[in-house]
Protein backbone atom coordinates (compact mmCIF):
# COMPACT_ATOMS: atom_id res chain seq x y z
CA UNK A 1 0.00 0.00 0.00
CA UNK A 2 1.19 3.08 -1.30
CA UNK A 3 1.45 5.56 1.98
CA UNK A 4 1.69 9.52 2.10
CA UNK A 5 3.40 9.82 5.20
CA UNK A 6 6.59 11.18 3.52
CA UNK A 7 4.28 13.91 1.52
CA UNK A 8 5.54 17.51 2.93
CA UNK A 9 2.97 19.79 1.61
CA UNK A 10 4.02 23.22 1.00
CA UNK A 11 1.67 26.25 0.64
CA UNK A 12 3.07 27.62 -2.87
CA UNK A 13 1.27 24.85 -5.20
CA UNK A 14 -2.30 23.54 -5.22
CA UNK A 15 -2.70 20.49 -3.18
CA UNK A 16 -4.08 18.08 -5.43
CA UNK A 17 -0.85 19.05 -7.48
CA UNK A 18 1.49 18.18 -4.76
CA UNK A 19 -0.31 14.70 -4.35
CA UNK A 20 0.09 13.64 -7.77
CA UNK A 21 3.68 14.70 -8.39
CA UNK A 22 4.29 12.91 -5.18
CA UNK A 23 2.58 9.87 -6.37
CA UNK A 24 5.10 10.18 -9.90
CA UNK A 25 8.24 10.74 -8.03
CA UNK A 26 7.58 7.80 -6.33
CA UNK A 27 7.12 6.42 -9.77
CA UNK A 28 10.06 7.04 -11.03
CA UNK A 29 12.04 5.78 -8.01
CA UNK A 30 10.50 2.56 -8.50
CA UNK A 31 8.63 2.93 -4.56
CA UNK A 32 5.65 2.28 -6.60
CA UNK A 33 5.07 -0.29 -8.85
CA UNK A 34 2.21 -1.39 -10.87
CA UNK A 35 -0.25 -2.92 -9.35
CA UNK A 36 0.65 -1.14 -5.90
CA UNK A 37 -2.59 -0.25 -4.20
CA UNK A 38 -3.64 3.39 -3.13
CA UNK A 39 -4.93 3.58 0.11
CA UNK A 40 -9.16 5.37 0.29
CA UNK A 41 -9.48 8.74 -0.67
CA UNK A 42 -10.46 9.44 3.08
CA UNK A 43 -7.12 7.73 4.56
CA UNK A 44 -5.02 9.77 2.70
CA UNK A 45 -7.55 13.14 3.15
CA UNK A 46 -6.47 11.80 6.92
CA UNK A 47 -3.00 11.04 6.36
CA UNK A 48 -2.34 14.73 5.00
CA UNK A 49 -4.78 16.64 7.04
CA UNK A 50 -6.30 17.78 3.69
CA UNK A 51 -9.59 18.12 2.17
CA UNK A 52 -11.48 15.10 1.11
CA UNK A 53 -12.30 17.20 -1.87
CA UNK A 54 -8.99 17.59 -2.87
CA UNK A 55 -7.81 14.35 -2.71
CA UNK A 56 -10.75 13.64 -5.10
CA UNK A 57 -9.61 15.95 -7.61
CA UNK A 58 -6.09 14.37 -6.85
CA UNK A 59 -7.12 11.24 -8.47
CA UNK A 60 -8.90 12.91 -10.95
CA UNK A 61 -5.78 14.31 -12.29
CA UNK A 62 -3.69 10.73 -11.92
CA UNK A 63 -5.90 9.08 -13.90
CA UNK A 64 -6.22 11.17 -16.71
CA UNK A 65 -2.73 11.89 -16.93
CA UNK A 66 -2.50 7.56 -16.94
CA UNK A 67 -0.51 6.46 -14.16
CA UNK A 68 -3.72 5.64 -11.53
CA UNK A 69 -6.51 3.25 -12.71
CA UNK A 70 -9.41 3.12 -10.66
CA UNK A 71 -11.59 0.21 -10.49
CA UNK A 72 -15.10 -0.11 -8.27
CA UNK A 73 -14.18 -3.40 -6.54
CA UNK A 74 -10.72 -3.32 -6.38
CA UNK A 75 -10.02 0.17 -5.69
CA UNK A 76 -7.10 2.64 -6.74
CA UNK A 77 -3.70 1.29 -8.12
CA UNK A 78 -0.43 2.14 -9.37
CA UNK A 79 -0.22 1.61 -13.41
CA UNK A 80 3.30 2.25 -15.44
CA UNK A 81 4.03 0.95 -18.32
CA UNK A 82 7.52 2.14 -20.51
CA UNK A 83 5.90 4.86 -22.26
CA UNK A 84 3.91 6.68 -18.94
CA UNK A 85 7.42 5.78 -17.02
CA UNK A 86 9.24 7.86 -19.49
CA UNK A 87 6.76 10.61 -19.50
CA UNK A 88 7.36 10.94 -15.96
CA UNK A 89 10.61 10.89 -16.15
CA UNK A 90 11.22 13.52 -18.70
CA UNK A 91 8.66 15.64 -16.98
CA UNK A 92 10.04 15.71 -13.42
CA UNK A 93 13.92 15.55 -14.25
CA UNK A 94 13.01 18.50 -16.86
CA UNK A 95 11.58 20.14 -13.95
CA UNK A 96 14.17 19.72 -11.74
CA UNK A 97 16.76 21.00 -14.59
CA UNK A 98 14.85 24.33 -15.20
CA UNK A 99 14.18 24.97 -11.25
CA UNK A 100 18.17 24.64 -10.82
CA UNK A 101 18.52 27.16 -14.21
CA UNK A 102 16.29 29.18 -12.52
CA UNK A 103 18.32 29.86 -9.49
CA UNK A 104 21.79 29.92 -10.81
CA UNK A 105 20.20 32.93 -12.93
CA UNK A 106 19.10 34.48 -9.86
CA UNK A 107 22.79 34.34 -9.05
CA UNK A 108 24.32 35.49 -12.21
CA UNK A 109 25.98 32.35 -12.88
CA UNK A 110 26.65 32.56 -16.45
CA UNK A 111 26.11 28.94 -18.54
CA UNK A 112 29.96 28.45 -18.95
CA UNK A 113 30.22 29.18 -15.06
CA UNK A 114 27.68 26.48 -14.73
CA UNK A 115 28.97 23.81 -16.16
CA UNK A 116 32.51 24.68 -15.07
CA UNK A 117 31.23 24.12 -11.13
CA UNK A 118 28.98 20.77 -12.59
CA UNK A 119 32.20 19.69 -13.74
CA UNK A 120 34.47 20.19 -10.31
CA UNK A 121 31.80 18.76 -8.17
CA UNK A 122 29.89 16.25 -10.01
CA UNK B 1 -26.06 26.38 -0.05
CA UNK B 2 -25.64 29.55 2.11
CA UNK B 3 -26.75 32.82 0.57
CA UNK B 4 -26.37 36.08 2.24
CA UNK B 5 -28.20 39.14 0.59
CA UNK B 6 -27.62 42.60 1.45
CA UNK B 7 -26.53 42.14 5.43
CA UNK B 8 -26.30 44.71 7.49
CA UNK B 9 -25.30 44.62 11.06
CA UNK B 10 -24.04 47.63 12.96
CA UNK B 11 -23.15 48.24 16.52
CA UNK B 12 -23.46 51.12 18.99
CA UNK B 13 -19.60 50.93 19.62
CA UNK B 14 -16.99 51.71 17.58
CA UNK B 15 -17.26 48.46 16.27
CA UNK B 16 -17.41 48.16 12.49
CA UNK B 17 -20.58 45.37 12.74
CA UNK B 18 -20.95 43.78 9.46
CA UNK B 19 -21.94 44.62 5.89
CA UNK B 20 -21.62 41.85 2.98
CA UNK B 21 -23.52 42.50 -0.25
CA UNK B 22 -23.66 39.26 -1.82
CA UNK B 23 -22.44 35.86 -0.82
CA UNK B 24 -23.39 32.16 -1.49
CA UNK B 25 -21.64 29.28 -0.19
CA UNK B 26 -22.58 25.66 -2.36
CA UNK B 27 -23.09 22.69 -0.63
CA UNK B 28 -19.87 20.78 1.06
CA UNK B 29 -17.16 23.59 0.60
CA UNK B 30 -15.15 23.68 3.80
CA UNK B 31 -14.36 27.56 4.03
CA UNK B 32 -12.20 29.36 6.05
CA UNK B 33 -13.34 32.82 7.63
CA UNK B 34 -10.50 34.59 8.19
CA UNK B 35 -9.39 37.89 9.17
CA UNK B 36 -7.24 39.66 12.11
CA UNK B 37 -8.65 40.48 15.62
CA UNK B 38 -11.92 42.69 15.42
CA UNK B 39 -12.64 42.13 11.87
CA UNK B 40 -15.61 40.69 11.76
CA UNK B 41 -15.34 36.94 11.57
CA UNK B 42 -17.54 35.58 14.78
CA UNK B 43 -20.07 38.50 14.05
CA UNK B 44 -20.29 37.22 10.58
CA UNK B 45 -20.73 33.23 11.97
CA UNK B 46 -23.38 34.46 14.19
CA UNK B 47 -25.71 36.03 11.57
CA UNK B 48 -25.41 33.16 9.61
CA UNK B 49 -26.71 31.03 13.07
CA UNK B 50 -29.14 33.47 13.32
CA UNK B 51 -27.77 35.11 16.55
CA UNK B 52 -28.89 38.97 17.16
CA UNK B 53 -30.56 40.66 14.52
CA UNK B 54 -29.57 42.18 11.61
CA UNK B 55 -30.45 45.50 10.66
CA UNK B 56 -31.14 44.50 7.19
CA UNK B 57 -30.91 41.49 4.65
CA UNK B 58 -31.80 38.11 4.45
CA UNK B 59 -29.71 34.94 5.77
CA UNK B 60 -30.90 31.68 3.79
CA UNK B 61 -29.95 28.13 4.55
CA UNK B 62 -30.74 25.37 1.40
CA UNK B 63 -33.43 28.44 0.53
CA UNK B 64 -35.18 28.65 3.96
CA UNK B 65 -34.73 30.79 6.69
CA UNK B 66 -32.27 30.35 10.06
CA UNK B 67 -34.83 29.22 11.86
CA UNK B 68 -36.17 26.90 10.01
CA UNK B 69 -32.90 25.19 9.69
CA UNK B 70 -31.84 25.12 13.23
CA UNK B 71 -31.98 21.42 13.26
CA UNK B 72 -29.43 21.03 9.99
CA UNK B 73 -27.36 23.44 11.80
CA UNK B 74 -24.01 23.03 14.56
CA UNK B 75 -22.62 25.86 15.68
CA UNK B 76 -19.16 25.29 17.85
CA UNK B 77 -17.81 27.87 19.53
CA UNK B 78 -15.43 28.76 22.45
CA UNK B 79 -18.15 30.58 24.57
CA UNK B 80 -19.43 27.00 24.99
CA UNK B 81 -22.98 25.75 24.76
CA UNK B 82 -22.47 22.10 26.78
CA UNK B 83 -24.34 22.44 30.29
CA UNK B 84 -21.38 22.83 33.12
CA UNK B 85 -23.52 20.58 35.60
CA UNK B 86 -24.27 18.33 33.89
CA UNK B 87 -21.17 14.94 32.78
CA UNK B 88 -21.12 14.92 28.96
CA UNK B 89 -23.00 11.56 29.10
CA UNK B 90 -26.24 13.56 30.29
CA UNK B 91 -25.51 16.34 28.13
CA UNK B 92 -25.59 13.78 25.26
CA UNK B 93 -28.82 12.39 26.36
CA UNK B 94 -30.01 16.39 26.93
CA UNK B 95 -28.94 16.78 22.78
CA UNK B 96 -30.49 14.46 21.80
CA UNK B 97 -34.19 15.48 23.12
CA UNK B 98 -33.53 18.22 21.04
CA UNK B 99 -31.90 17.20 18.08
CA UNK B 100 -33.83 14.24 16.11
CA UNK B 101 -30.99 12.98 14.62
CA UNK B 102 -28.51 13.24 17.44
CA UNK B 103 -26.21 9.79 16.85
CA UNK B 104 -25.01 9.39 20.69
CA UNK B 105 -22.89 6.31 19.48
CA UNK B 106 -20.80 8.77 17.29
CA UNK B 107 -20.85 11.84 20.02
CA UNK B 108 -19.30 8.78 22.75
CA UNK B 109 -17.16 7.67 20.18
CA UNK B 110 -15.87 10.95 19.50
CA UNK B 111 -15.31 11.98 23.22
CA UNK B 112 -13.19 8.59 23.80
CA UNK B 113 -10.92 9.41 20.71
CA UNK B 114 -10.80 12.77 22.84
CA UNK B 115 -9.91 10.92 25.76
CA UNK B 116 -12.68 12.64 27.61
CA UNK B 117 -13.92 11.11 30.93
CA UNK B 118 -17.73 10.40 29.69
CA UNK B 119 -18.52 10.35 34.01
CA UNK B 120 -17.59 13.55 35.70
CA UNK B 121 -18.78 16.76 35.45
CA UNK B 122 -18.20 19.45 32.73
CA UNK B 123 -17.56 21.91 34.98
CA UNK B 124 -14.46 20.27 36.41
CA UNK B 125 -12.99 19.99 33.22
CA UNK B 126 -10.08 22.28 31.54
CA UNK B 127 -10.89 24.80 28.84
CA UNK B 128 -9.74 22.49 26.91
CA UNK B 129 -11.53 19.12 27.52
CA UNK B 130 -14.43 21.18 27.48
CA UNK B 131 -14.31 22.82 24.24
CA UNK B 132 -13.54 18.61 23.14
CA UNK B 133 -16.90 18.15 24.45
CA UNK B 134 -17.91 21.22 22.36
CA UNK B 135 -16.71 19.73 19.23
CA UNK B 136 -17.92 15.95 19.85
CA UNK B 137 -21.41 17.79 20.70
CA UNK B 138 -21.29 19.19 17.67
CA UNK B 139 -20.20 16.92 15.02
CA UNK B 140 -22.95 14.20 16.56
CA UNK B 141 -25.83 16.46 15.91
CA UNK B 142 -25.94 15.36 12.23
CA UNK B 143 -25.79 18.25 11.18
CA UNK B 144 -25.45 19.64 7.23
CA UNK B 145 -24.52 23.24 8.10
CA UNK B 146 -21.33 23.08 11.17
CA UNK B 147 -19.97 26.76 12.07
CA UNK B 148 -16.99 26.58 13.96
CA UNK B 149 -15.79 29.77 15.62
CA UNK B 150 -11.90 29.74 16.71
CA UNK B 151 -12.06 25.67 17.52
CA UNK B 152 -8.32 25.61 18.32
CA UNK B 153 -8.30 28.68 20.78
CA UNK B 154 -6.13 26.88 23.92
CA UNK B 155 -5.59 24.01 22.09
CA UNK B 156 -2.02 22.48 21.79
CA UNK B 157 -0.42 21.47 18.52
CA UNK B 158 -1.78 17.79 18.82
CA UNK B 159 -4.93 18.40 20.24
CA UNK B 160 -5.18 20.76 16.65
CA UNK B 161 -4.10 18.23 14.78
CA UNK B 162 -6.29 15.29 16.06
CA UNK B 163 -9.19 17.25 15.90
CA UNK B 164 -8.35 17.72 11.88
CA UNK B 165 -8.12 14.38 11.28
CA UNK B 166 -10.71 13.51 13.25
CA UNK B 167 -12.87 16.47 10.88
CA UNK B 168 -11.53 14.75 7.96
CA UNK B 169 -12.33 11.22 8.46
CA UNK B 170 -16.11 11.52 9.78
CA UNK B 171 -16.94 14.27 6.98
CA UNK B 172 -19.25 12.86 4.34
CA UNK B 173 -18.21 15.62 2.32
CA UNK B 174 -21.83 16.87 1.66
CA UNK B 175 -21.61 19.07 5.11
CA UNK B 176 -20.60 22.52 4.50
CA UNK B 177 -18.46 23.65 6.84
CA UNK B 178 -17.61 27.22 8.12
CA UNK B 179 -14.63 27.14 10.16
CA UNK B 180 -13.01 30.74 11.56
CA UNK B 181 -9.11 30.54 12.82
CA UNK B 182 -5.99 32.47 12.94
CA UNK B 183 -3.68 29.36 12.60
CA UNK B 184 -4.03 29.71 8.55
CA UNK B 185 -1.11 27.72 7.63
CA UNK B 186 -2.92 24.44 9.52
CA UNK B 187 -5.98 24.73 7.87
CA UNK B 188 -5.25 26.06 4.01
CA UNK B 189 -4.97 22.88 3.29
CA UNK B 190 -8.42 21.90 4.32
CA UNK B 191 -10.87 24.91 3.14
CA UNK B 192 -12.00 25.12 -0.02
CA UNK B 193 -12.13 28.38 -0.37
CA UNK B 194 -11.17 31.84 2.18
CA UNK B 195 -13.24 34.82 3.05
CA UNK B 196 -11.26 37.42 4.65
CA UNK B 197 -13.07 39.82 6.46
CA UNK B 198 -11.65 43.34 7.43
CA UNK B 199 -13.43 45.54 8.96
CA UNK B 200 -16.58 43.79 9.03
CA UNK B 201 -16.34 43.40 4.88
CA UNK B 202 -15.23 40.28 3.30
CA UNK B 203 -12.31 42.06 1.56
CA UNK B 204 -10.96 38.88 0.00
CA UNK B 205 -12.88 35.68 -1.48
CA UNK B 206 -10.55 33.37 -3.31
CA UNK B 207 -10.68 29.47 -4.24
CA UNK B 208 -7.30 28.27 -2.52
CA UNK B 209 -6.53 26.23 -5.59
CA UNK B 210 -6.68 28.93 -7.83
CA UNK B 211 -4.95 31.52 -5.75
CA UNK B 212 -1.84 29.17 -5.85
CA UNK B 213 -2.30 28.79 -9.42
CA UNK B 214 -2.06 32.27 -10.02
CA UNK B 215 1.45 31.95 -7.99
CA UNK B 216 -0.34 33.62 -4.71
CA UNK B 217 0.28 32.21 -0.92
CA UNK B 218 -3.02 33.00 1.32
CA UNK B 219 -0.49 33.97 4.38
CA UNK B 220 0.73 37.04 1.78
CA UNK B 221 -2.63 38.11 0.46
CA UNK B 222 -3.96 38.18 3.96
CA UNK B 223 -1.24 40.16 5.04
CA UNK B 224 -2.11 42.82 2.35
CA UNK B 225 -5.39 42.91 2.63
CA UNK B 226 -5.37 43.32 6.47
CA UNK B 227 -2.69 46.36 6.14
CA UNK B 228 0.00 44.37 8.04
CA UNK B 229 2.51 46.90 8.77
CA UNK B 230 6.12 44.57 8.34
CA UNK B 231 8.13 47.70 10.06
CA UNK B 232 6.10 48.22 12.87
CA UNK B 233 7.99 46.93 15.21
CA UNK B 234 10.23 49.53 14.87
CA UNK B 235 8.44 51.75 17.08
CA UNK B 236 8.30 49.51 19.71
CA UNK B 237 11.92 49.76 19.51
CA UNK B 238 12.09 53.16 19.62
CA UNK B 239 10.19 53.37 22.97
CA UNK B 240 13.45 51.61 25.03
Amino acid sequence: MQSFNELKLNSKEPVYIQIASFVKKEILLKRAILGDKLPSRREIAAQLSVNPNTVQKAFKLMEEEGYVHTSGNQGSIIYVNEVIYRLIEEELTGELVREFITSAKDINLSFKKVVELITEHW
Amino acid sequence: MIQLSFVTKLYNSNNFGLVIEELEIPTGEIVGVLGANGSGKTTFLKSVMGLGELKRGEVLIAGKPVMEQYHNIAFITEEGSYLSHLTPLMYGEFLSVFFPKFNMEKYIKLLKYFDINTKNKIRTFSKGQKSKVEICAGFSKGAKYILLDEPFLGKDMFTRQDFLKMMISILRTDETILISSHFVNEIENIIDRALIFERGRIQGDYYIDDLREEGKELSEVMKTISGYQENKYQNAMKLI
